[in-house]
């Protein structure tokens, strides 16, 4: 195989795992749109927060030692040696939990029956609230985080794919970070256990009635705030997943909340309301910006990954707006 | 859940319902009774307050004045999810089904109420949740084939034809085994041998499951064939309740209906 050809393959593979990035990301929205109807911008600080609370339950860290410190010029900031991985996955999931709850009791209880784009500012509201309530509770340094997820590249696969260049070629083999080929492991198998709870389950069965007909669900005995409080843990969960993935990735710092507009583009091409568009619609993002820099990018003076997502996603708009898996959008005259 | 009401007494109570939005008064003092094991119909001219009767029975709509006794008990405001595990169950006049779900699994939900098992369980789908769903998918095939739906089983609801639809959404309201199935004009749009199929359920539900049912309808030989007993309403007020011989021949019902010659 010619070493160009090499190349690309090595993009493609690049671009299908940066896509599942965003693909997690963008399930999390699907999640909570499907089931009430919100666009909910704060998933990616969601994202955030659950990886700020896990990295500060593994390291031990005291939340609001800042605040603290200052009101009371105490000097607090760890207790002991924190505690192992599934413990602290564990209780940030307990978090995100109580999270949902809470939004549920103080913000959506409140807006029911409002109009869209009302719940949109909420969740906007909402995400400068965690934002800074992150910020307060576990400070605003960078913090790495490993959860013991092997990173770095694969010497087998370079060993591997340099044999498959032609003799004589100077090529030295792909480069795949492992942490990659985990995230699209975990990404893959979080949802297919989210698919057969969704059908097989009486709690699955009663989040997809609520999805279809609010009014229906409520008439069967479904309670619309039960529901809610499911779908906002699950999207909390999810969020975590993401935070994991891309923290343990690029280290957790505020800049991850911007990952939810990566989501964007997304779910225009995926549709808002369809959980494979999610998936796909991340793959095809993913892989469509880095062949872009790969073979446009170095015409035009490269940094086309910042914007290329952003005008597929606006061509989208124009020629199928409901997205590839959404719903159509028919008007009954 | 146990009842103790046995055939006959009065099951279903509403005293002195007042209902308005803003300035228009929906529904002004109405009372009635449903009796178990009977079918009892509601019927009235377009936007008599038959539809806001059934919501203020169902919890959608809560009367500003007026009581409703349920089971022999005075029922508080409720919400509609709650006074569906009380054990009412409805129809819609415009269809609400779970249009992306096959028949099987709307039928599923239907019964939703009776499903006990906890998320944890649920979760692994093993000992008592996977019995339940045996058990509940059991009693829902008995239901498909008292219908007649078998060949729809696993056709998502949104693609079936508008009277396949609509005898779906009575298959959901019975798989709740509900005492008391409330149906929004359950013939409406339909065609002659549609609503025939359909008259033939509502009684032989009545009959079979011994299941008291409340019904709006327009068609007038329908209500009068198949109803015990007859409410007619008219700009929110209580016009006649009797039988249906009695109600045809009430002179205020004739006059709403018909017109009043106002020369004499």
């Amino acid at each position: 195989m010619s070493p160009e050809f090499l190349y690309t393959i090595e993009v493609i593979l690049n671009g299908l795992m940066a896509g599942i990035m965003y693909s997690l990301v963008a399930l999390g929205f699907v999640l909570i749109f499907k089931a009430s109807g919100i666009f909910n911008y704060a998933q990616g600080v969601m994202a955030l927060f659950a990886a700020l609370t896990l990295v500060g339950f593994q390291s031990g860290q005291i939340p609001f030692s800042h605040l603290i410190n200052v009101m009371f010029g105490t000097e607090y900031h760890h207790w002991g040696e924190g505690m192992n991985n599934f413990l602290a996955i564990v209780l940030t999931i307990l978090v995100m939990i109580a999270f949902a709850w809470l939004v549920e009791k103080l913000v959506l209880k409140h807006l029911v029956n409002q109009a869209p784009i009302i719940l949109f500012m909420a969740t906007i509201g909402l995400a400068f609230f965690m934002e800074g309530f992150g910020d307060l509770m576990w400070g605003a340094n960078i913090k790495t985080l490993d959860v013991g997820i092997p990173s770095g590249g694969s010497f087998w696969w370079e060993d591997v794919t340099r044999t498959w260049a032609t003799e004589g070629s100077e090529y030295y083999g792909m480069y795949i970070d492992v942490l990659d080929v985990w995230a699209t492991g975990i990404a893959v198998a979080l949802v297919i256990v989210l698919m057969l709870f969704s059908q097989f389950t009486k709690t699955g069965r009663a989040l997809r009635a609520v999805a279809d007909d609010h009014q229906a669900a409520l008439t069967v005995g479904i309670s619309l705030r039960t529901i809610w409080v499911i779908v906002w843990s699950i999207a909390g969960i999810v969020a975590l997943v993401a935070g994991i993935m891309w923290g343990s990735k690029s280290g957790v710092q505020f800049s991850l909340s911007l990952i939810a507009l990566k989501a964007l583009p997304v779910l225009i091409l995926g549709g808002f309301t369809s959980i494979p568009g999610a998936i796909i619609g991340g793959l095809i993002i993913g892989v469509g910006e880095k062949l872009f820099e790969f073979w446009v990018g170095p015409l035009i003076g490269g940094a086309t990954e910042n914007w290329f997502a952003y005008v597929l996603a606006l061509f989208f708009l124009m020629f199928r707006p409901q997205g590839l898996f959404g719903e159509k959008i028919i008007e009954r005259v | 859940m146990n009842s103790q009401i046995a055939p006959g007494e009065t099951l279903l109570e509403v005293k002195n319902i007042s209902l308005s939005f803003g300035g228009v008064k929906a529904l002004q003092d109405i009372s009635f009774d449903i009796l178990k094991g009977e079918v009892r119909a509601i019927i009235g001219p377009n936007g008599a307050g038959k539809s806001s009767m059934l919501n203020v029975i169902n919890g959608f709509y809560h009367p500003q004045q007026g009581e409703v006794w349920f089971d022999g008990k005075l029922r508080t405001q409720m919400k509609p999810h709650e006074v569906a595990k009380l054990g009412i169950a409805r129809t819609f006049q415009n269809i609400a089904l779970f249009k992306g779900m096959s028949t099987l699994d709307n039928l599923m939900t239907g019964r939703m109420i009776k499903m006990k098992t906890n998320l944890f369980w649920q979760a692994l789908w093993k000992g008592p949740a996977e019995k339940e769903e045996q058990e509940h998918r059991e009693r829902v095939e008995h239901i498909i084939e008292f219908l007649k739906i078998q060949s729809i089983r696993k056709t998502p609801v949104g693609r079936l034809p508008y009277g396949m639809q609509k005898r779906v959404e009575l298959g959901r309201a019975l798989a709740a085994e509900s005492k008391l199935l409330l149906l929004d004009e359950p013939m409406a749009g339909m065609n002659l041998e549609e609503k025939e199929d359909m008259c033939r359920f509502v009684l032989d539900v009545n009959d079979e499951f011994g299941t008291t049912i409340a019904l709006i309808e327009h068609d007038m030989g329908v209500v009068m064939d198949i109803s015990d007993r007859v409410v007619v309403l008219d700009y929110g007020e209580k016009l006649a309740d009797g039988t249906p011989d009695e109600v045809r021949k009430n002179q205020a019902v004739i006059d709403a209906y018909l017109g009043v010659s106002h020369e004499s």
